[in-house]
């Protein structure tokens, strides 16, 4: 010891002498199979402690081709690989999907398929909320809110079986309207799955936005300026939680929403606990979109009556020889969508989902193009989470709400 | 509903029954032991058992390993049942034993603690190939996890020193002169096993879990030791019976603050912790819920962030961190019940009464009766807990830091300051259960006088029927086809 002394130079400070603690940043894989990363991505997260340094979110795990499969199939074949995009709430991706085909086509859709179409868009919308709501409470710690959301989405699955035949992909709805009208009764068990819904939507309520912990663990995270928000081409809840108004269904309406009376709730913060407020409040505002549709619904066909486009009734299938030619034509050829272009959105639960078609006038699409909502949001995550907590993360994952189905195709 | 209240009486009949006889078996078993085995008379002089000799057995065996440990595994399924009672589920009934008519019926899940324990045990115990290097903490983890909690146990009395055969049994498996300080050395122990796992394991996750349930055990420990002060300034001692003291010698937690008598029985406010520190209650509860790590301070655990500091473990290892987490609550429990809830007093009434009625007479049923009291209060506190559990989401990890060191640190202290003076004032610690009574009404108040729920942080909503274009994103706008 006393030798090593000796080589030290005289003139050596204390401090230089020090065996500086080697420090690094530590890299860690939140996901693709994390409890928290729901919908199978990936975010690599370099810490400074407990702080985040960066975080690179990273998909592909999800990836199926929807694009392309899109492409080898007719136009109404295209809807079951809608379901599958978002996944939680799937009856709006078919809808928006038949929306720009038939403005493409240039066809109205009857009125009774537009109420149905807005009623059981508002109850996946409902759905959609209640799931995303339910997984922060379960995130940060809270069982109970999980359950009782999951027990509200149970039975809007149940109805949304009852309507459709399938309780997640839903495959709902063709060009030009809707392969059948709703069940009898239907209408009153949505009723009560409201009114049961309401309850459990304010159970949830006071167990979460009055809570202090919750409160302190959403207030102030994962916040995003309007500027930026707007630059990631932010959309839906997310966005309006920056205070941007911009709401599809009022900027732009469709079907029937002109006739509907509701509010676009509109946060100022653009933080965590406003994306959830947001939820919380479309909650009421669908559910009572969903009220008065059912109020006002009126009878009629659900499906425009052209056979080039909607398939003729059986008994002229069976019966006909024009009708068994329009059958199988449509059936073997597709829809004849006209050759051209289009972009059309509607309001999907997380923002605007679009759609670029392109059709060159065989039965089969050229081109499909989607804007998922959950793709801008999720590019946006690393600007939300850098410098905050490893813990923070997980409320702001859950309140963007993405959905891997949709943002990889 | 109607089950679910035949259940409940049966509960209700059932529990104190079974707790009694714990209670009773161990007196007496205590009493047999002190006179078969006299030899041990003068062997243990370090902690004064009462002048008993092997008596202590009898306690190591009826409370600590039948006891905590019963009560604690049972917590296992009373946590999924009652988690599952906020939670509108029917929670664990599926596991089912015996023969075809035991089958039938669920037993309210209790089978489920067989089928755990089996799973557990016969589960593969892997390990790790990157924790090969520290095979041994790793291994270490678990048993320094599980031992300190359990040995907590060992200073509780469960029930009052009476005499058996001639013998004076106390329900307490050692009684050293400095009782609580042994509380809080080693609780503080604990952090070790946590901390060692979540090294050992060799994985990012549990690491940095360790490192949470380190720092925050630490921090807490803190509070815990500070919160206790009061009371031991009140009663002037470190040893728990004494603290809870005796109804016949009206001393400790047992005598009355104001006292009245109606027909012989005697009435009165009693000298309870809770009632002389309620402050110091609260801090011991809050930090003696962050030392169990269950939400809301699961931070260390956070399962939905990282896993875990036990994330590398299976089988029976992984079992003992669970089993050791339901321990604490127990022993938590048990400790809370003896420092601040009047131990195995029933109170406000008749305990004199009892004392000296039942006491003086059939000594070793007043004991039993005095343990199942005793009994009962822990049950209850470890139910208290777990609906807190089910209750709150959980911190974040600097928002525990903050609540430790800036708010209850400066309370504990300020507690200790203020009971201190106010014991230095009045002996007869009337002062100290007037300001205490006066900080339990101002707190209530605050709880009552609920805030205006706020109207979300500022969100209006853009009026109906007025379609907002004019602030539509340019982006959006001119994608419009």
């Amino acid at each position: 010891m006393a030798d090593a002394k000796d080589t030290v130079p005289q003139q050596a400070e204390e401090g230089e002498l020090e065996a500086h603690l080697h420090t690094k940043r530590m890299l860690i894989n939140m996901g693709p199979s994390h409890p928290a990363m729901h919908g199978t991505v990936r975010t690599r997260v370099e810490l400074e402690g407990e702080t985040i340094v960066r975080a690179i979110p990273e998909i592909g795990f999800l990836h199926r081709g929807f694009q392309k499969s899109c492409e080898n199939v007719t136009w109404n074949q295209c809807l079951p690989y809608t379901d599958r995009l978002n996944y939680v709430s799937a009856l709006m991706n078919n809808f928006g999907f038949l929306k720009a085909v038939e403005m493409l086509c240039g066809i109205t859709i009857p009125e009774r398929a537009q109420y149905i179409r807005v009623i059981a868009s508002e109850l996946h919308r409902i759905h959609d909320h209640l799931t995303c709501v339910g997984s922060i409470g379960l995130e940060l710690g809270g069982f109970a809110p999980f359950l009782y959301a999951i027990e509200g989405r149970e039975l809007i699955m149940d109805r949304v079986t009852e309507l459709t035949g399938a309780r997640l992909t839903t495959s709902f709805g063709r060009v030009g309207g809707l392969n059948r009208d709703v069940p009898e009764g239907w209408a009153e068990r949505v009723l009560k799955t409201l009114d049961k819904c309401h309850e459990l939507i304010g159970e949830m309520d006071t167990l979460l936005t009055a809570n202090r912990i919750f409160v302190d663990r959403m207030q102030g995270v994962g916040v995003i300026t309007t500027e930026d928000a707007l630059d990631f081409g932010f959309t839906g809840p997310c966005l309006r939680a920056c205070g941007v108004p911009y709401d599809v269904r009022k900027a732009r309406p469709y079907w029937v929403y002109e006739r509907m009376a509701f509010d676009v709730p509109v946060g100022k913060n653009g933080d965590n606990f406003d994306r959830y407020l947001m939820r919380m409040e479309e909650l009421k505002q669908s559910e009572a979109i969903v009220r008065q549709g059912l109020k006002d619904i009126p009878p009629g066909p659900v499906i425009v009556d052209d056979w080039r486009i909607a398939l003729p009734p059986k008994s002229e299938v069976y019966g006909t020889i024009e009708g068994v030619i329009a059958h199988f034509k449509l059936v073997m050829e597709g829809v004849p969508v006209p050759a051209g272009e289009v972009y059309d959105s509607s309001e999907a639960a997380n923002g605007e989902l679009g759609w670029y078609l392109v059709s060159d006038g065989s039965g089969r699409p050229y081109k499909v193009h989607v804007r998922a909502p959950g793709f801008a949001l999720l590019s946006g995550l690393p600007r939300m989470v850098e410098g905050r907590m490893l813990a923070d993360l997980i409320p702001t994952f859950d309140t963007i709400n993405m959905i891997g189905g949709e943002v990889e195709q | 509903m109607n089950r679910t209240l035949k259940i409940l009486s049966v509960a209700i009949l059932l529990v104190p029954g079974v707790l009694f006889g714990i209670s009773w078996a161990q007196y007496r078993v205590g009493g047999w032991l002190a006179e078969s085995c006299p030899v041990f008379h003068t062997q243990l002089q370090l902690c004064d058992t009462g002048g008993t000799s092997l008596a202590w057995v009898s306690a190591l065996l009826f409370h600590m390993l039948l006891f905590v440990m019963v009560l604690a595994t049972l917590l296992t399924v009373a946590e999924r049942k009652w988690s599952a009672f906020t939670q509108d589920r029917i929670g664990p009934e599926r596991a089912r034993i015996g023969p075809a008519w035991m089958r039938k019926h669920s037993f309210g899940g209790l089978p489920h603690v067989a089928a755990d324990a089996l799973k557990m045990i016969f589960k593969e115990n892997t390990r790790p190939k990157a924790a090969d290097r520290d095979r041994i903490l790793f291994w270490l983890g678990p048993v320094l996890a599980f031992a300190p909690v359990f040995a907590l146990a060992a200073v509780i009395p469960f029930g009052p020193t009476v005499p058996v055969n001639g013998y004076a049994i106390s329900a307490q498996v050692a009684n050293p002169n400095f009782g609580l300080l042994y509380v809080l050395a080693i609780a503080s122990l604990a952090v070790y096993g946590t901390s060692l796992a979540g090294w050992a394991s060799n994985s990012k996750f549990a690491l940095l879990g360790g490192v949470r349930a380190a720092s925050q055990m630490i921090s807490y420990e803190v509070a815990l030791g500070l919160s206790l002060v009061g009371m031991m300034v009140a009663f002037s001692t470190v040893q728990l019976p004494v603290l809870i003291g005796s109804a016949a010698a009206g001393t400790g937690q047992a005598q009355y603050l104001w006292q009245g008598s109606v027909l012989g029985l005697d009435f009165g406010v009693p000298a309870w912790g809770i009632f002389l520190q309620p402050l110091g209650f609260l801090l011991f509860f809050t930090a003696a819920f962050a030392e169990t790590k269950r939400a809301p301070f699961d931070v260390p655990e956070g399962e939905s962030e990282i896993i875990g500091y036990f994330l590398e473990y299976s089988g029976m290892k992984f079992g003992t961190f669970m089993i050791s987490e339901f321990i604490e609550v127990v022993v938590l429990s048990a400790l809370i019940t003896a420092i601040f809830l009047g131990g195995w007093h029933l109170g406000f009434a008749g305990d004199v009464a009892l004392a000296q009625g039942l006491g003086k007479s059939h000594p070793v049923l007043y004991g039993a009766f005095c343990g199942a009291v005793f009994a009962m209060k822990v049950v209850f506190l470890c139910w208290f807990q777990l609906i807190v559990r089910w209750t709150f989401p959980r911190f974040r990890y600097d928002q525990i830091m903050t609540l430790g060191w800036k708010v209850l640190l400066p309370l504990g202290l300020f507690n200790l300051f203020a009971s201190a003076a106010l014991v230095l004032l009045d002996p007869s610690l009337h002062w100290l259960a007037v300001a205490g009574l006066l900080e339990i009404a101002v707190l209530a108040g605050l709880t009552l006088t609920r805030k205006a729920p706020k109207s979300g942080s500022g969100h209006e909503a853009a009026g109906h029927g007025t379609p907002d274009v004019h602030a539509l994103p340019a982006a959006a706008a001119s994608a419009h086809h």
